[in-house]
């Protein structure tokens, strides 16, 4: 019954954890920022609650990983790296957790072998225990991360992914974990990931005890999400049939999607004679008290819809996508459609896709497919490019079915067998010239970058660039409280902000008046450290408004009918598939765009020949803006 | 109707004999040109008087100078520094004209500001000189000249226009194949630039401090001094910060030095207030430079340390009052710095920031702080003349005393809109060999990291300007 603390080596803990006469308790602060306020949870915030989470005695703290990297550098101006190291010095005994998606690491699509070990590598100089999953359980598209991980002598925690329905029998996922433990050895820890939060207490003890049976000296780490309010009951009974960690987190700030609070599972659990190892109970009070107040100002990041979600168990959209769906349905304003959408529609999707695990990727084509259905009219009229790659078997094999043949027609069009056997198969990602890519970022930076920031910019280039613009022109910003940093509606003139820089360094800073010049800017004055300053900000260029008109849809699909391609939607450009002087012939595939994490192809209109390519990958773009000119051939 | 004097000149130091006037209880009658007709020295002026688009142009035309005063009834015109000060043309013509030139009279102005001239008086007084020529002679005997000189002496040596002056038409010569070189370019320019090829040599003493005294005479004759000023942190020969008393002289070569000083004067029958330049070896000896026959820049520094106004008292010894204090009631107390503040960005070799509107104007205040500028909030600063905006005149007990309260008003002070010398002086008033006292005309060349600093970039700074971005866009942008 001792502690586990980050200095013992991967053995020990694994011994430790086999001997357990009792459970262990990991904090996913991590899961609980990205399913109830969208990943927005500051590093200042984990850093106050740093030392109370760390004498709270938790098996581990999951603060890393899924969206969490991407959203460190395009949200939270963090770099996630310095975040890790900072987090280490306040808690040098609590092990650090990451979430990665296998073969698509901390992102949307699979990225090359090469990458993925630099990246494994790089993040396992902070990273304890590795929790990695892949959304079709295809135990391939993990095997790098996990050969990197041991090569680094960190823990490997393989996961199951978790779902309902026929298919998903104690059966087939007992044969899964073979597939794993063959891959792996048994030296590792297995998760039930059960990132929906999925079926009743009794189901979850069925399959805990099922996968005991099979293997007894195997350690289960049970993860849930409350999406239902019902985790705790889950949570209960994997405990009592044999899992021995579970996964909560700080009561101050859990919502409705994440994790479920610590300190309930503690008392449950108590009252059925099971203690939680290493706990420090007072502790984890104090980790929520102290952290409490700062709730209030991530209110802009909490769920639209407020309340417990019991029909998760229709639709099955995990925990940490349901902020980002509510989100778009508001933003897109099809909030009115959500119940059609979430009880109708998507559960028929995930049927007529293969009934895999809604989980990223999939979890997004899935919601983007039953979205796209909804609200066009005609259902699968317009398959993004992620759904064709599933279809395509890109992902990974089907494992239960594969989707009826007029799912690919709608597609692939009627010659969609010959595509399917021509182009079909588990995408073969090339090796990636590391060396080449750090010169391109020593470029973009002007200095030789880091090999942190090279693993940055290799998971998302365009985001690590501008994140790493921010910092040199605003600074590590991390040390601004959300008070400050997702402040809304401005501050009040003559309020005071104190905060400690990176050196930890107090200053003190006082807002003063600001005044708009005839040119539209604006001097904003700031008494700094008691030295008066002044910062001139240039008026935001309207967006569209100014530069150009703004097109209609129909405007736009006019013109493509003329060979004037312009972008149907607001996202990124992100492949070109044609060259100049190439001829196309009418629905081809002349570029991809990339909005809300989804590829959608970009299709000629016309036959003809490619004059002249505006547009260049990464760029960004707004509805109507021209992307290229097909002049069309003559005897059209 | 009350005494009217004509300020021939513009900028700060038009302000600055402005209110030496206004407090003899005169009348100042000021002078512009069309792009300074936004430039405060006209809105305090008594009556201004436009003569011309400029720029320049009208305010180096003496006839229309002259012609301004004569019109507004003026009695005198004070030439203040630059444009037509050491003109002896234009004293001459005030002269002639039956107004009192306040300066030196012209035919002092005119030996004095022919180099070779004053060489030859100064010389003749028994002044010590660097060694130099006379005027060479024209073609190749007076290349023949330079290079026995060279020879004689040793490079580096001085290659200087005549009729050049103020860091102007001088190039240094590092060896005799470079005089050969340069010596025919120096002539042709000196012909294109001040009408007159005449060169002559000297030799360079290398890395000297420049000190500088200055002199006051009445019409009897009697001749006293201010004590020195300390001008050696230059840039391409202009002065950038200018201290008084010199510091970290022994007060036996300082007294030698002033007493040299008066002497040079009386051998140039000095009237009015001059100053006289030297080159101070660091063996101790000092040569003579040259006599500015007008009210020097940095006079104030001067004017903190004795409580003398220079300007009332030129202006009451040109209207025939004679000198009302000798030698012995001139104390000299404490240190006085100024630094010139200048529309400039000194990382971009001091390029000019002209036609750039000042958005913010904060000037410090307080004990011994003194601002003689001209600028202010909704000012854009005319292309056409110099980039000094403001001098910031520091006065303290002790030498740290005065560069912490330096340090202290360089902080204070908020110009935004045009970049500055401000974040420069910071970094150079840092510098541990200026704490010291230990720095000669070489402290910028040989101190390259006085240009590095990031203006406004410090970490707190940038925070600050996402707090600023925050607040006027309400929302983190960077975080929606």
């Amino acid at each position: 019954m001792i502690r586990i603390t980050q200095k013992m080596a991967p053995a020990e803990v694994l011994e430790a954890l086999r001997q357990a006469n009792g459970y262990y308790i990991t904090n996913t602060a991590r899961d609980m920022s990205q399913s109830d306020y969208k990943n927005r949870i500051l590093l200042h915030t984990d850093l106050m609650a740093a030392e109370a989470r760390e004498e709270a005695g938790y098996f581990s703290l999951e603060i890393t990983g899924g969206a969490s990297i991407h959203v460190d550098i395009l949200r939270k101006q963090v770099d996630p790296f310095l975040k890790l190291k900072l987090l280490r010095e306040q808690m040098p005994d609590t092990m650090f957790q990451t979430l990665c998606r296998g073969v698509n690491l901390f992102g949307y699509r699979p990225y090359p072998q090469n990458v993925i070990r630099l990246t494994v590598r790089e993040f396992a100089k902070y990273v304890d225990v590795w929790r990695t999953f892949d959304f079709m359980n295809h135990v391939p598209n993990m095997e790098a991360v996990f050969e990197e991980v041991a090569k680094a002598g960190k823990i490997n925690e393989p996961c199951i992914c978790f779902s309902t329905g026929p298919e998903h029998t104690d059966a087939f996922y007992v044969k899964k974990v073979q597939e794993i433990l063959d891959v792996t050895g048994p030296e590792i820890i297995l998760c039930i990931k059960n990132h929906g939060g999925l079926g009743t207490p009794k189901r979850i003890g069925e399959l805990v005890d099922a996968i005991k049976q099979a293997y007894p000296e195997l350690i289960i780490h049970y993860h849930g999400h409350n999406t239902d309010g019902n985790d705790i009951g889950r949570i209960q009974a994997a405990v009592l049939n044999g899992a021995t960690i579970v996964d909560a987190s700080d009561h101050s700030f859990t919502g409705f999607y994440g994790p479920p609070p610590i300190l309930t599972v503690i008392q449950t659990l108590k009252d059925y004679g099971k203690t939680a190892i290493g706990i420090n109970e007072e502790a984890v009070i104090r980790s929520s008290d102290v952290i409490r107040d700062q709730r209030q100002y991530y209110a802009q990041f909490e769920a639209q819809i407020k309340g417990f979600m019991p029909t998760v168990q229709i639709h099955k959209l995990p925990g940490g996508a349901m902020g980002s769906s509510l989100e778009q349905a508001s933003k897109g304003g099809f909030l009115d459609k959500m119940p059609d959408i979430l009880h109708k529609e998507l559960p028929k999707v995930q049927k007529e896709l293969g009934n895999w695990w809604s989980v990223t990727p999939g979890s997004q084509i899935l919601w983007t497919t039953a979205v796209t259905n909804v609200l066009e009219g005609e259902r699968y009229a317009n398959p993004s490019g992620d759904l064709k790659n599933l279809l395509l078997g890109k992902y990974g094999p089907f494992p239960f079915y594969q989707p009826a043949d007029w799912i690919y027609e709608k597609a692939f069009g009627p010659d969609w067998k010959t595509v399917l056997e021509r182009d079909g198969g588990i995408e073969v990602i090339d090796d990636m010239d590391i060396d080449k890519e750090r010169e391109t970022l020593a470029g973009k930076l002007d200095k030789e970058p880091t090999d942190q920031q090279l693993v940055t910019y290799l998971q998302h280039p365009n985001d690590a660039v501008e994140f790493f613009k921010f910092e040199e022109k605003f600074g590590r910003s991390y040390v601004l409280p959300p008070a400050i940093f997702l402040r809304q509606g401005g501050f009040q003139l003559g309020e005071s902000l104190v905060f400690r820089d990176h050196d930890g360094k107090e200053h003190l800073i006082e807002i003063g008046p600001s005044q708009k010049d005839e040119d539209g800017r604006t001097n904003v004055y700031l008494n700094v450290d008691h030295s008066q300053r002044t910062y001139i900000i240039e008026p935001e260029v309207q967006e569209g408004a100014a530069c150009q008109e703004t097109l209609s849809k129909g405007e736009i699909e006019k013109l493509a009918k003329i060979g004037d391609i312009r972008a149907p939607f607001g996202g990124n450009v992100y492949d070109i598939s044609v060259e100049v002087g190439q001829e196309v012939k009418k629905g081809d595939q002349v570029a991809i765009l990339e909005a809300m994490k989804m590829q959608t192809p970009v299709i000629s209109e016309v036959t003809g020949t490619v004059a002249e390519i505006t547009a260049e990958i990464g760029l960004a773009v707004k509805p109507g803006d021209k992307i290229m000119l097909i002049e069309p051939a003559a005897d059209e | 109707m009350k005494t009217k004097i004509l300020v021939a000149n513009r900028g700060e130091i038009a302000i600055r004999i402005i209110r030496a006037i206004q407090e003899l209880n005169y009348e100042a009658v000021a002078i512009y040109e069309s792009p300074d007709k936004d430039s405060r020295h006209i809105r305090i002026a008594d009556e201004a008087v436009w003569i011309g688009d400029g720029p320049r142009s009208d305010y180096l035309n003496i006839d229309k100078v002259i012609d301004a005063a004569i019109h507004s009834g003026a009695v005198a015109i004070h030439p203040g520094y630059g444009f037509l000060a050491e003109n002896p043309d234009f004293a001459r013509a005030c002269e002639e004209a039956g107004l009192i030139f306040i300066g030196p009279p012209s035919d002092v102005i005119e030996k004095l500001g022919n180099k070779v001239m004053a060489r030859e008086i100064m010389a003749a007084a028994g002044i010590p000189m660097v060694p130099g020529t006379d005027n060479l002679k024209p073609g190749d005997e007076g290349l023949a000249e330079a290079i026995a000189f060279g020879r004689k002496y040793g490079y580096p040596i001085m290659l200087k226009a005549t009729s050049g002056g103020g860091g102007r038409g001088i190039r240094r010569i590092e060896n005799e194949s470079e005089l050969a070189e340069q010596y025919t370019i120096a002539r042709s320019e000196a012909l294109a630039a001040f009408n007159d090829d005449s060169v002559y040599l000297e030799k360079v003493v290398v890395k000297p401090k420049h000190v500088e005294v200055q002199i006051i005479a009445d019409k009897t004759g009697e001749t006293i001094h201010l004590g020195t000023r300390d001008c050696s942190i230059q840039r391409r020969n202009q002065k950038l910060i200018e201290i008084a008393p010199a510091f970290q002289l022994s007060p036996e070569l300082n007294e030698e030095i002033c007493q040299t000083a008066i002497q040079a004067a009386k051998a140039a029958n000095y009237f009015n207030a001059g100053t006289v330049e030297f080159l101070l070896d660091d063996d101790g000896s000092f040569y003579f430079m040259e006599i500015n026959t007008r009210l020097q820049v940095e006079h104030t520094v001067t004017e903190m340390i004795t409580g003398i106004d220079i300007v009332r008292t030129q202006i009451k010894l040109a209207m025939g009052k004679n000198l009302l204090f000798g030698q012995e009631h001139v104390q000299l107390r404490g240190h006085a710095i100024e630094m010139r503040i200048n529309a400039e960005d000194p990382q971009n070799n001091f390029m000019p920031e002209g036609g750039k509107t000042i958005t913010v104007y904060h000037s410090p205040g307080g004990y011994g702080v003194r601002l003689d500028g001209f600028c202010y909030q909704g000012f854009t600063i005319p292309e056409a003349y110099d980039s000094l905006l403001v001098k910031l005149t520091v006065f303290g007990w002790s030498w740290n005393e005065t560069v912490d309260r330096l340090k202290r008003c360089l902080h204070n002070f908020v110009i935004t809109g045009p970049k500055t010398t401000i974040p420069f002086y910071l970094n150079l008033i840092n510098h541990p060999d200026f704490r010291k006292g230990q720095f000669d005309t070489s402290f910028l060349d040989e101190n390259e990291q006085l240009f590095e600093y990031d203006e406004q970039t410090s970490e707190v700074n940038k925070l600050a300007r996402l707090i600023a971005e925050i607040h006027q866009k309400k929302q983190n942008t960077y975080a929606a």
